[in-house]
């Protein structure tokens, strides 16, 4: 060990607390730890991808709805992977599968569009939303285990307690706190999660709304380009 | 997990290292405790139950009666030997006689007692040709009338009946037998202090005042030089003295405190009640038997339908609250010892 690091479990330090914890407490603290880092890889990431997921589309939006010519709009920009453009995409297959012959089942091409839309943007949600349940398990488990932690820690001083027949809190402190070390783990790990959860829920809710309002922007052109179709 | 995910995973750990690192080197380290300027003092608490026996030295065997004079008070005698002498039908030199305890035993004197010693007196001097007979009643039973004016007359009555037993034996039918005995070599100062009581209203109380001089001339008979063997043997090492017993109670009652403390008083005025409780005890300070309520003081017309509930509080005091600990063992069953003590008590401490 790093003779910089101050072992005395009276600074805090959290490498003294976990080298002189009991070995179910150890456990605890590396499964915590990791929860922890894996918790802030997914914040991380989850961030960047809302924030550029959401720019670009609105800036496809934007474009899309000042482009003259779907066709070639589409070819210009149904290839990007944005859930917009994959909405977009699945809009036009569908159109062209169901106008390919004549007569043209107004109702049910309205209907195929919307079914096919839905799911795509359904499928663009699923994909973005796919890690917010690792926050959420670690933001409401993870101080369930610290306390877990905690009181095996804490059972395990009492037993010292009763071995030494000394109760002096010299000899009471050192196994509390390590064992409350536990619990802090626990909630250093859960808070952030609880609030990045909540947060990217927003951030999905939103990016989950204007995508059904772009697939239903788009559906209503569609189906006035249907009528006009004949 | 695709490339960025894993530059968020890098992105943690490292975040992640750098701050247990800052807190390994003592980043949020508690600061040192403050300096003391002098060192603390150890200081250990003592127990303030007294240990002491207030009569160290065993009992010695009684003087040899030698001389005519012999009615005269054993001065030295008189306050060491506690043991209950054994009355024999032979008179004996009288053993030493208990010393009168000034402890003012919280037992209320039991009416019985005394109502026998007064009747036997009179038979006892005529057979006995001494005229001093012991006011020696000063078991423990006498030993609260001290206190109450009420048991003063019969303490008086006592000294001329001489039941040396009585101070060992409770048993309020061997003081009848036994004053036949009348100890030849009264001890008159042992007896002096329950005697001066009642010496101005009995005439008997008076009678026993007179010495040696009226002595008859057989008042050696059974006497022989070797000290008495039923006294010497059993006495016991030490007494309990009025200190020590105090202590004990004050020890006895800071043990039960917090049990007391619990019980509510069940009206107006029931704190004025003062129960006198007789608690058995074993050695390890259990409770041998249920603590009993052997006297009230402080009842009054205001109170006294609390009386009986204010009895079952102090006796729920003290089981709730034994084994009481921490008292001293070498006091546990010397005559009055804590075996079998009585202390006062009342609600509100």
């Amino acid at each position: 060990m790093n003779p910089v690091f101050n072992m005395d479990a009276a600074t805090l330090s959290p490498v003294a607390l976990f080298l002189q914890a009991d070995v179910v407490v150890k456990l605890v603290m590396l499964g915590l730890l990791a929860a922890s880092i894996w918790t802030w890889a997914i914040i991380i990431a989850f961030v960047g991808r809302l924030r550029r997921t959401r720019r670009e589309m609105a800036r496809f939006e934007r474009d899309f709805w000042k482009a003259d010519d779907i066709d070639a709009f589409h070819k210009a920009e149904a290839s990007l992977d944005i859930p917009s453009a994959r909405v977009f995409a699945a809009g036009v297959q569908e159109w062209r599968r169901s106008t390919a012959h004549e007569p043209i089942d107004r109702d049910g091409t309205r209907e195929r569009l919307a079914t096919a839309m839905g799911a795509a943007s359904a499928l663009e949600i699923d994909k973005l939303s796919d890690r917010l349940n690792v926050l959420a398990t670690v933001g409401s488990v993870a101080p369930f285990v610290g306390l877990f932690g905690t009181v095996w820690g804490i059972m395990r001083a009492f037993t010292g307690i009763a071995s030494a027949q000394n109760s002096s809190l010299a000899v009471v402190a050192p196994g509390i706190a390590e064992a409350l070390f536990a619990t802090a783990i626990g909630l250093f790990a859960a808070i952030p999660a609880v609030i990045a959860y909540n947060r990217f829920s927003h951030g999905v809710n939103k990016v989950e709304a204007s995508l059904h309002r772009f697939a239903d922007g788009f559906h209503t052109t569609l189906s006035r380009q249907l009528d006009g179709a004949r | 997990m695709d490339r960025r995910e894993k530059i968020a995973l890098g992105v943690a750990v490292a975040g992640h290292g750098v701050l247990f690192g800052l807190l390994s080197v003592g980043f949020l380290a508690t600061p040192n405790p403050l300096k003391l300027s002098h060192p603390p003092i150890d200081i250990s608490l003592v127990p303030d139950v007294a240990l002491e026996q207030t009569s160290p030295t065993p009992n010695q065997p009684p003087a040899p009666s030698v001389a005519p004079d012999q009615g005269a008070p054993e001065e030295a005698a008189a306050p060491k030997a506690e043991s209950a002498p054994e009355p024999e039908p032979a008179p004996e030199p009288a053993p030493p006689e208990p010393a009168p305890k000034p402890a003012p035993a919280p037992k209320p004197a039991p009416p019985k007692p005394a109502p026998e010693p007064v009747r036997a007196p009179a038979p006892k001097p005529a057979p006995a040709p001494k005229p001093v007979p012991k006011p020696q009643p000063r078991p423990k039973r006498p030993t609260p009338a001290a206190e109450p004016a009420k048991p003063q007359p019969k303490v008086a009555a006592k000294p001329a009946p001489a039941p040396a037993k009585a101070a060992a034996k409770p048993s309020p039918a061997k003081p009848a037998a036994a004053p036949a005995k009348a100890k030849p070599d009264a001890k008159p100062a042992a007896a002096k202090p329950a005697a001066t009581k009642g010496e101005g209203k009995s005439a008997t109380a008076t009678a026993a005042k007179p010495r040696g001089s009226r002595l008859g001339a057989d008042f050696l008979k059974g006497l022989s030089d070797t000290p008495s063997p039923a006294k010497a043997a059993a006495a016991p090492a030490a007494k309990m003295g009025a200190q020590a017993a105090a202590n004990i109670g004050s020890a006895i009652k800071r043990q039960v405190q917090p049990c007391a403390n619990r019980q509510v008083s069940p009206g107006p005025g029931a704190e004025r009640i003062r129960v006198a409780i007789n608690l058995r005890l074993n050695r390890d300070g259990s409770l041998a038997s249920r603590p009993r309520v052997v006297g009230h003081t402080g009842v009054d017309d205001e109170n006294r339908r609390y009386v009986e509930r204010v009895d079952d509080l102090a006796i729920a005091t003290f089981v709730g609250c034994s084994p009481l600990r921490d008292l001293p063992p070498e006091l546990y069953d010397v005559p009055n010892g804590w075996s079998n003590f009585t202390l006062r008590y009342n609600l509100l401490g």
